[in-house]
């Protein structure tokens, strides 16, 4: 009886990438299936050949294959509680760039669990920040004039509110 | 009053009251949201999902501003809950409900009657939670798209004395589907990690080695001993019942305009900080509560409980892993009498808690089982 095919590829194939630089990034089936859309790519070709992917770079490129080599065996066999371990190591020191670099190419590779865990990464880095703070960190441009600007914090002011906090609080004694 | 958010002071202080003006000497900084499709920053503010932060997003550009309010996955953290009446005492404005208060009260002391509690809970009480002086379905207006809502208490309405375990988790559509409680009336967790004081400790823990001595040396097979019915234990039990079903359906209750309000509502969980009690809403559920609304109760503002069914598990002791354990342990799991009997109850049942309290649902549910029946109130 013969092997699953599938099982031995997996075993045996590399899939060859190439990247902006045109470097050649030699990944195995397994790894390179994380990814959507070179599942798709790869379902129709085969394993023969280069996949290019000329708008990601060599360090980005390195990154993915690191966080796609090392999730394809960890959903069996580590605990959950090490993934998150691992993972929140794998995200220390990546500056900005990096971050939405990653998304980027997440989203242009189909990898869902690694856009989502950048995605937290930076909605965490936006949680308890204001407005400012949030233009301030990620370069944001306030294109708002300034009445627009008014009306939105007066419509949220339930979201602004702590910005005021110590004359607030003394309101609220006096009432009672 | 307003508990939450604290740590924000310190960073806003030097923001307050300008606008900062955002230059850098030299090269300028990119943008990287910039590069983003908006699905994708849809995708980043899905995962932030508190409310109070996408409000302040909406402020930060005009494509944020056009994005906020398509957000799917929203959490609302209420920062305090107060009664609607002036009450003497000043027991409004507390952090806890007046609901809290009259159920500390009640809980604690074993001996009081049952009809007390309906007399206690007459008088028509009002009870506001509140996210920053506005209520949650204020703060939620301009979010049309929610697909997943999740709202959280700032702490459990049920005051327990320090040591009692008390959780439910009840789900409902236009009235109550299912409802499953774990209380105990001693829970320890096991190495440093200790809910008593400290002096108490040492104490506790030779109490609770002598209790699980006893009780490995009696009979094991979940028969609720008879000083139970005569100790107060079964009162006690019925009380924490009693309590959770009504703080469930009080929660359901408030959450009338909420599902009106927004029709793309898949799942509703109301929760608290305290993890005492999580009432759930999925689709279906909530397709039912649009097209049958809710009979509210005749004496308070809460949905009217009906008739139920309930199965009640004993254990005087329960070892849990990591040297954590249980005293008095109970677990109900009720039904409306007119629903069919779910196939899966131990699975059910199981599956109501987190950890640790998923194990010792398990355990329990392989005991004996007590059926008991409760009228509509």
């Amino acid at each position: 009886m013969a092997e699953d095919p599938t099982a031995a590829m997996a075993k045996e194939c590399k899939v060859r990438l190439k990247i902006s630089d045109d470097t050649i990034f030699e990944v195995e089936y397994a790894v390179a299936m994380q990814s959507q859309m070179l599942k798709n790519a790869l379902s129709d070709t085969g394993t023969d050949g280069t996949v290019p992917l000329h708008n990601i770079s060599s360090e980005i490129m390195a990154k993915v294959v690191e966080y796609c080599a090392y999730h394809v065996n960890a959903a069996n066999t580590i605990s959950e509680k090490d993934v998150k371990i691992w993972d929140q190591e794998f995200l220390k020191d990546l500056d900005q760039a990096t971050l939405f670099n990653l998304i980027m190419a997440t989203q242009y590779m189909v990898i869902h669990n690694l856009q989502d865990l950048i995605c937290q990464t930076v909605a965490d880095r936006i949680k308890d920040k204001s407005a400012e703070e949030v233009r301030e960190i990620f370069n944001i441009q306030n294109d708002l004039t300034p009445e627009e600007e008014e009306e939105i914090r007066h419509e949220n002011q339930w979201a602004f509110e702590e910005e005021g906090w110590p004359e607030i609080q003394e309101e609220v004694r006096l009432e009672g | 009053m307003r508990l939450e958010f604290c740590s924000k002071k310190s960073s806003n202080n030097h923001h307050q009251g300008r606008v900062l003006v955002h230059q850098r000497a030299g090269v300028q900084m990119p943008d990287h949201f910039d590069r983003l499709p908006n699905s994708v920053v849809l995708l980043i503010f899905n995962k932030l999902g508190d409310i109070k932060a996408l409000g302040r997003c909406a402020a930060v550009s005009k494509r944020f501003n056009g994005l906020v309010p398509q957000v799917e996955e929203v959490v609302v953290k209420v920062d305090c809950v107060i009664s609607g009446e002036d009450s003497a005492g000043g027991l409004g404005g507390r952090s806890r409900s007046i609901f809290g208060h009259l159920f500390r009260f009640v809980v604690g002391s074993i001996v009081k009657p049952l009809q007390a509690l309906q007399q206690i809970l007459g008088p028509k009480r009002v009870v506001l939670a509140e996210v920053s002086h506005h209520s949650p379905g204020e703060v939620l207006k301009n979010f049309k798209e929610i697909q997943n809502l999740r709202i959280e208490l700032p702490g459990g309405e049920l005051g327990i004395e320090n040591g009692v375990l008390l959780r439910w988790k009840a789900e409902f559509g236009s009235t109550l589907e299912s409802c499953v409680i774990l209380g105990a009336t001693s829970y320890f967790r096991g190495g440093g990690d200790k809910i008593t004081g400290k002096e108490e400790d040492a104490l506790c823990q030779d109490n609770h080695n002598h209790n699980r001595e006893l009780s490995n040396s009696q009979d094991d097979s979940g028969s609720i001993p008879e000083s139970f019915y005569t100790n107060g234990g079964l009162k006690l039990r019925v009380v924490w019942t009693i309590s959770s079903l009504i703080a469930a359906s009080a929660r359901h209750y408030l959450l009338q305009q909420i599902i009106s309000d927004h029709p793309t509502l898949q799942s509703l969980v109301l929760t608290d900080a305290d993890g005492q009690g999580m009432l759930c809403m999925g689709k279906e559920q909530l397709r039912e509560f649009r097209d049958k609304p809710l009979a509210a109760s005749a004496t308070a503002n809460r949905t009217q409980v009906p008739a139920l069914n309930m199965k009640l598990w004993y254990a005087p002791y329960l070892d849990l892993p990591a040297g954590a354990g249980m005293e008095g342990a109970t677990l109900v799991a009720i039904r409306p009498s007119d629903r069919p009997i779910r196939k899966e109850t131990e699975a059910f049942v199981a599956a109501a808690f987190d950890e640790p309290f998923g194990e010792a649902a398990k355990a329990m549910v392989k005991r004996r089982t007590y059926l008991l029946e409760m009228n509509s109130f």
